[in-house]
């Protein structure tokens, strides 16, 4: 559906994108995260063609990108824009038209949306009269008026409240049912374990770990320890085995390194202080991701290497 | 090409619907109008009021051949100049003086004169009246009793009215204007007027529909709605759909105005003597939109560089500086231009496409240029329209996406290189 070799972007100093290559297949939802500042949005400005990569290729649908794959592709942007004066099932008509189809069934597809999330009664009201939640409402109708066969949403659920959310995600998973494909760039970690089958975690415009998202849990559970413990949380830190501790209060999240033997901790904590819990369990997609983004540098190309 | 209409469409209507298109349309040539040809027509038409004045004649001679100089009439075919003999009769001069005035404050009376026994020799005389301003009338006054006094003087050296009156007839210079070797009725001042009223329309409109087109730019990207346009559409396509847009809002303008000064025409045609106020052809109509559109589309381009590169409109205010500097320059030198229209100066300027819409027309209108000249002057413009429009379109694609701090010059050529 989607292939990305070796793409680069730079800006003066700073590689926003740094030879990225990623491989999409058809269908499904893909997980696209990363912190602020990874390079998500300017790789995916480059899928759009919206900006031209100084190194790479990029191709979509099995072809190099055109500007008539634009037709085909649906894009949520994270900042979201509209024109404020203008009438919202007009203002949908004209993203539509921009996309190639016809107003008249731009016009129909608008209705029927915007009644599918009671919208119906603000068809003629300008952008600027609506609430912030429903101008994202209306901007999402716009990404799919043209119904693509690639979706790219960027934080889709930033600043709506639960019942918009599952609406959205409800739409989102129907699209998938019909054999769409859908990107989802978010840091919402929560939801990315809920709906996507394949993730990519990109930082400083590189690739930090990639593949199917029960894999990775896998590979990284074997490595957590759940542990309610009395005592110094720094001494278990000063243990050889122990990659990072993440504490959350009442229990604390050990990451170990690979190899190290989970016995070993737990005579060494023991010894330390009061064991209440000791579990080898799995690690949240959260605790990878903070883990793998604060590691940075060197050793997580060698894991990236590994994983892919 | 389907898309780009798109955009021009929405641009187009966004700005049509607005009230303050309608008012502009209807106010642009109204108030230029006003203060270019209103002066004009104010001087040109005062005359045509009849005048009533009375006449203190010391002499006790002169009042008649003042009355006969005085000739001139009104187009109605009645005496422009009304004229009472006053005498003195004895009574106190300044008495009289004193009830003419007040006949003047009401208005009963435009003035008086008080003409000296001495005037012969001393050649002087007073004219007392409320409108000392109006020039044309007061011309004529001077004259007629100049030649009443000059014909005394001459009588005294034994020569017949009749003779004397012939001598010292005056002689009347017609202004006119050739062009292609025909004779124009028509004053220069009018040519000078209407041209002047063009070329003020033609400023005002490329300022107002440039910094349309930079607007608007700026107002996509401050709302953030540039990144789901050109997820739709190449860049290109989006800034020349705005200019179109735009530009096709303006072309609108012209298309209204043109229909209202065909009628305006028409119907000073059937007014007759109105006919001679009004001086522009058809010709002048067609270059006055041709240069429109090639004038906006050259400064349409280089306001879409500064809206690509800003991110307010107070930004934009300070940089568009140098696009408005070459716009009122021409207007600045318009006089040079219009006393000199075929110099070196107006050519080379009407070849400079920064000058050329303003220069090239002012010249069609005032004396027509060989086609060679008129002809070279819009390649040069198409072709400064066809570098502009790649430089922008390449500042565009890269500054639309930018936020933040504005770039200096050296930033905008690296985007050139990159785009």
């Amino acid at each position: 559906m989607l292939e990305i070799r070796g793409v680069t972007k730079r800006y003066d100093e700073v590689t926003a994108v740094d030879d990225l290559s990623l491989t999409i297949g058809s269908g499904g939802i893909y997980g696209l995260l990363g912190p602020n500042g990874a390079g998500k949005t300017t790789a995916i400005r480059m899928i759009m063609g919206i900006i031209n990569p100084d190194e790479g290729q990029i191709e979509v649908f099995g072809e190099p990108f055109s500007e008539s794959s634009k037709e085909r592709i649906g894009y949520l942007p994270e900042e979201r824009g509209l024109y404020r004066k203008m009438k919202i099932l007009d203002h949908i008509v004209f993203l539509g038209e921009i996309k190639g189809v016809p107003a008249k069934t731009a016009s129909e597809r608008a209705v029927a949306w915007m009644k599918r999330l009671e919208l119906s009664d603000w068809e003629q009201k300008t952008v600027e009269s609506l609430s912030k939640g429903m101008q994202q409402k209306i901007q999402f109708i716009s990404t799919i008026i043209h119904e693509p066969e690639l979706i790219i949403l960027d934080e889709p659920f930033s600043g709506l409240d639960p019942i918009n959310t599952q609406a959205l995600k409800d739409i989102v998973m129907e699209m998938k049912e019909e054999g769409r494909t859908i990107v989802l760039s978010t840091h919402l970690m929560d939801q990315v374990e809920k709906l996507c089958e394949n993730i990519c975690l990109i930082n400083k415009g590189r690739i930090v770990l990639e593949g199917d998202l029960s894999g990775i849990k896998m590979r990284f559970s074997r490595n957590t320890l759940t542990i309610r413990y009395r005592g110094d949380k720094a001494e278990l830190e000063k243990h050889p085995g122990v990659e990072s501790v993440n504490d959350f209060g009442q229990e604390l999240s050990v990451a170990l390194k690979e190899g190290v033997d989970t016995n070993d901790v737990l005579r060494y904590a023991v010894e330390r202080g009061r064991v209440d819990r000791f579990e080898i369990g799995e690690m949240s997609l959260h605790d990878i991701f903070i883990q793998q983004v604060k590691m940075g540098g060197g050793e997580i190309d060698d894991k990236a290497a590994q994983s892919r | 090409m389907i898309k780009l209409l798109k955009v021009a469409k929405r641009e187009y209507l966004e700005r049509v619907k607005k009230k303050s298109f309608l008012i502009g349309t209807i106010l642009g040539p109204v108030t230029m109008a006003a203060l270019v040809v209103a002066p004009g027509l104010l001087f040109e038409l005062t005359p045509e009021t009849q005048e009533k004045i009375a006449v203190i004649d010391h002499t006790g001679y002169l009042f008649d051949n003042f009355e006969r100089a005085l000739g001139d009439t009104l187009e109605s075919g009645a005496p422009m100049f009304v004229l009472r003999e006053v005498t003195s009769g004895g009574s106190d001069i300044e008495e009289i003086k004193s009830t003419l005035g007040i006949e003047v404050d009401s208005d009963a009376l435009d003035g008086y004169i008080e003409i000296p026994e001495n005037i012969v020799d001393e050649g002087k005389a007073t004219f007392f009246g409320k409108r000392a301003g109006n020039v044309k009338a007061y011309d004529r006054i001077e004259s007629a009793l100049s030649r009443a006094v000059i014909g005394k003087r001459l009588s005294g050296e034994g020569m017949d009215y009749e003779s004397i009156r012939h001598m010292i007839q005056g002689v009347d210079l017609e202004a006119l204007r050739l062009e292609k070797g025909e004779e124009k009725k028509g004053e220069f001042m009018l040519v000078y007027l209407t041209s002047f009223i063009f070329i003020m329309m033609l400023y005002m409109t490329l300022l107002l529909w440039g910094v349309a087109v930079m607007r608007s730019i700026i107002e996509d990207k401050n709302n953030r709605v540039i990144e789901v346009l050109l997820s739709s559409l190449k860049s290109k396509e989006l800034m020349m759909g705005k200019i179109f847009g735009v530009g096709g809002a303006g072309l609108t303008q012209y298309a209204i105005w043109a229909g209202f000064s065909a009628v305006l025409y028409l119907y000073a045609m059937g007014m007759g003597g109105m006919a001679q106020y009004i001086h522009f052809s058809p010709t002048t109509l067609i270059y006055f939109v041709v240069f429109y559109i090639l004038g906006f589309l050259f400064y349409s381009t280089l306001f879409s560089i500064v809206g690509s590169i800003c991110n307010t409109d107070q930004e934009a205010q300070q940089l568009q500086m140098p696009i408005v500097l070459p716009l009122v320059f021409c207007l600045v030198t318009a006089m040079a231009v219009f006393q000199n229209p075929d110099g070196t100066f107006a050519t080379v300027m009407s070849m400079i496409p920064f000058f050329a819409p303003i220069v090239m027309f002012l010249r069609i209108n005032i004396l027509m240029p060989p086609v060679w000249q008129i002809a070279l002057s819009i390649a040069f413009l198409i072709a400064g329209i066809y570098v502009m429009g790649i430089l922008s379109a390449k500042i565009f694609r890269v500054g639309v996406l930018m936020y933040g701090k504005r770039p200096d010059l050296r930033e905008v050529i690296k985007w050139l290189k990159q785009a």
